[in-house]
């Protein structure tokens, strides 16, 4: 415990006030903003897959295609999707955009991603052996995993997740759930079973490959190997930038982890205080925030969740004060610095020994 | 064979034609899909609405506004009695409330137009909206619901109202071209200058000798001796009956009592549903809630200072459910009617139609839950 019981009862006051005055002002211009997002994603998605058939006319279209497609597949992801889902707009009471109905265009099934990430990783944020966000069971990231030889290669299998990344989110619950490999483990409670896990798994996946690999270049006719390839690149962008910009939000150099026994019977505040610690921010301009789906304020969103995230850069001047005043360190950099330390991380703990994630303040 | 694969071929294609909207844009519909560009174009857009224009808005009394809506001709038209949800957006939320048609069928027929008479709760936040509308406001409007109309015309019938609930009776007297039996309408308002739609009622029975206006003053006339006189005369006869809950109970307890039979009345609830029973502990009152789900509907009592979530899983009832602690978004469900308390802020809900996460929520009221 590195604050007291009554210093964690005044953050979780203080963090409540910030929250409340921004649900206090939510409104039309949370509308707006939210519609408009929705209306640029439209149009560049729409005219992205225009241009990518209009390549026969020079080939700098088609890559203008692939650069709108991709910006379209990053806004529904993160500032829409991501964002919607977490139900940061049900308040506006809007069918499309509400968290229970929204579907996204990446190969994972909302609800199977609102259960692995809302529930899981939010709740159990950087708890080793709780939050499977943390290394996705596939990397090692600190010294509170046991090396094993797999991990030699690691650097290779995140480049390979990255490249893949809506695959791996879509593949997450399952793995957890042992639903094909592993034996499964008795202390996990879940809701859904193993055949709907399946079922989602197969359905939406099929769905997405259908669409981007085979019905458009069908109608493509002759320029159907520009619009397939148009396509392919356009969600192996989306899949770098997300990927990048998770890795970001928690697996920096100076992020905090825990273990189970400290967060049992957790208060408010203790759990604001392990957001905090286990998240970190990067800085940038307002168009890198929004690509983000303001992911870079990292911390303002495990914080709030359920904030419309176009709130967290304002939100964050008064967070780091608030951090200050009760000594929490304050995680942010550039995105540059931000992302070296994730690939130092990856690269340091391929090899066996280096230092637990788990540290005293 | 050949008629099962007419009668069979619609709904293939309309599954196939879902399937291909959900490929294509992630949406059942292109419509949901493509509505942020369609409300660029036509703002307010919603799918699956249709949009109404403010003709004219006149005050019936007090507070009663008619609104005059022009609707767009895709509507689909109304069976007289019948009510819609009036949407609109304010402080970029979606709100919408059921009002019933008080005009008649003709209205809609010759001008494309309908009337509704919104009576304005000055501490309600869907209707004091409605009064501040001016001519020419967009509106977006739902297809006609309901089931309580005048299908046989040729039995006598008797018609109870009571203040606001004169609309759909409105509709349904004023609809009728060809009178086959008598009718007769108990119109109960505090004074006539509370009673709205009166002047074409009046007219109607002035006209037509079959239809005969009983106006009763609930300031002189007691309501034992309304009673009475609705009752003399209902029995062989169909009754229908709109008005206020707790009026409502009461004319239909005294029409069984008088002998009329339960198949015969016809009612439309609408409005808050009667006040809370006395009985519960008044520390802590219990509430009644129906819980609908795929699995079927479930009634429990649920107690108001503990959370729906919980009340249901001690009534074995599993609601999906995440984090329980208001983060996570896993239990919303929709409220089809009643009261809730935000147990983090203390905010009270709306009545209306909504959606509420369990885990947070405490009853007020009693609750229709749907998940």
């Amino acid at each position: 415990m590195a604050l007291s019981n009554e210093h964690y009862q005044a953050l979780a006051q203080e963090l409540d006030d910030v929250k409340q005055q921004v649900q206090a002002q939510l409104g039309e211009a949370d509308a707006r903003y939210i519609r408009r997002v929705l209306l640029v994603q439209r149009i560049s998605a729409i005219s992205g897959r225009i241009l990518l058939v209009l390549g026969f006319i020079t080939p700098w279209l088609w890559l203008l295609g692939v650069l709108l497609l991709a910006l379209g597949k990053i806004l529904d992801n993160m500032e829409i999707g991501h964002n919607v889902l977490h139900g940061q707009y049900d308040w506006m009471n809007d069918p499309l955009l509400h968290s229970r109905r929204y579907e996204w265009d990446i190969a994972c099934e909302s609800g199977s991603w609102q259960r692995t990430h809302n529930v899981e990783h939010h709740s159990y944020t950087n708890i080793i052996g709780k939050d499977r966000d943390f290394g996705y069971g596939l990397l090692r990231l600190s010294n509170d995993f046991r090396w094993r030889l797999r991990n030699l290669w690691q650097g290779g299998t995140y480049l390979l997740l990255s490249m893949l990344f809506q695959w791996g989110v879509s593949y997450h619950e399952l793995a957890g759930q042992r639903v094909f490999f592993g034996k499964k483990k008795t202390d996990r409670q879940t809701q859904v079973s193993d055949s709907e896990l399946k079922k989602a798994l197969f359905g939406k996946g099929a769905r997405q490959l259908l669409k981007d690999y085979v019905f458009f270049p069908l109608i493509a006719g002759p320029m159907w190997l520009w619009v397939l390839s148009g396509n392919l690149l356009a969600n192996l962008l989306r899949n770098l930038w997300t990927s990048t910009v998770i890795f970001c939000g928690h697996f920096t150099k100076e992020v905090y982890a825990f273990i189970p026994e400290e967060c049992e019977n957790e208060s408010r505040g203790h759990w604001y205080y392990r957001q905090m610690l286990g998240s970190s921010n990067f800085t940038g301009p307002t168009w890198l925030h929004i690509l983000t789906g303001h992911l870079s304020c990292q911390i303002e969103h495990h914080l709030f969740p359920d904030i419309p995230a176009r709130h967290y850069p304002a939100m964050a001047k008064q967070v780091q004060a608030i951090a200050k005043k009760y000594g929490i360190p304050y995680n942010s950099g550039s995105f540059l610095r931000q992302y070296s330390t994730v690939f130092w991380r990856i690269m340091r703990y391929s090899l066996p020994g280096g230092k637990s994630a788990v540290k005293a303040l | 064979m050949t008629v099962t694969t007419v009668t069979a071929s619609p709904s293939v294609l309309r599954r196939l034609w879902r399937h291909f909207c959900l490929m294509l844009g992630n949406q059942p519909a292109l419509s949901i899909y493509l509505q942020p560009l369609l409300q660029a174009i036509w703002p307010g857009f919603m799918p699956g609405q249709f949009r109404g224009q403010l003709v004219e808005k006149s005050w019936q009394t007090a507070n009663m506004v008619k609104l005059t809506l022009r609707l767009s001709r895709r509507w689909p038209g109304f069976v007289p009695g019948q009510h819609v949800l009036l949407s609109l957006q304010h402080n970029g939320k979606n709100l919408s409330r059921p009002f019933s048609i008080c005009s008649p069928l003709s209205l809609w027929q010759c001008q494309r137009q309908i009337e509704l008479c919104c009576k304005v709760d000055d501490k309600g936040a869907f209707t004091p909206l409605l009064a501040q509308l001016a001519p020419g406001s967009r509106l977006n409007i739902s297809v006609a619901q309901g089931e309580f109309s005048w299908q046989q015309p040729a039995r006598p019938a008797q018609f109870i109202a009571a203040g606001s609930g004169i609309t759909p009776i409105a509709a349904m007297l004023l609809s009728q071209r060809h009178w086959l039996a008598p009718a007769t309408l108990y119109y109960r308002v505090r004074g006539a200058e509370n009673a709205a739609l009166l002047a074409p009622l009046q007219q109607l029975a002035a006209q037509q000798p079959l239809f005969k206006l009983v106006l009763s003053d609930s300031r002189f006339a007691h309501s034992d001796n309304f009673m009475q006189q609705v009752c003399a005369n209902a029995v062989a006869k169909q009754v229908f009956l709109c008005g206020p809950a707790a009026f409502m109970q009461q004319v239909e307890q005294a029409l069984l009592q008088a002998g009329v039979t339960k198949e015969s009345i016809f009612q439309e609830q609408f409005g808050p549903a009667a006040l809370p029973k006395p009985d519960a502990d008044a520390s802590n009152p219990q509430h009644q809630i129906s819980f609908q789900s795929a699995n079927g509907s479930k009634l429990f009592q649920a107690p108001a200072n503990a959370s729906l979530l919980q009340s249901a899983e001690q009534q074995g009832i599993s609601p999906r459910f995440g984090c329980r602690i208001g983060v996570c978004f896993q239990c919303v469900c929709d409220k089809v009617s009643g009261q809730v308390r935000d147990m983090r802020s203390g905010a009270l809900s709306g009545h209306g139609r909504e959606q509420i996460q369990l885990c947070i929520s405490q009853p007020v009221t009693d609750l229709v839950l749907k998940q």
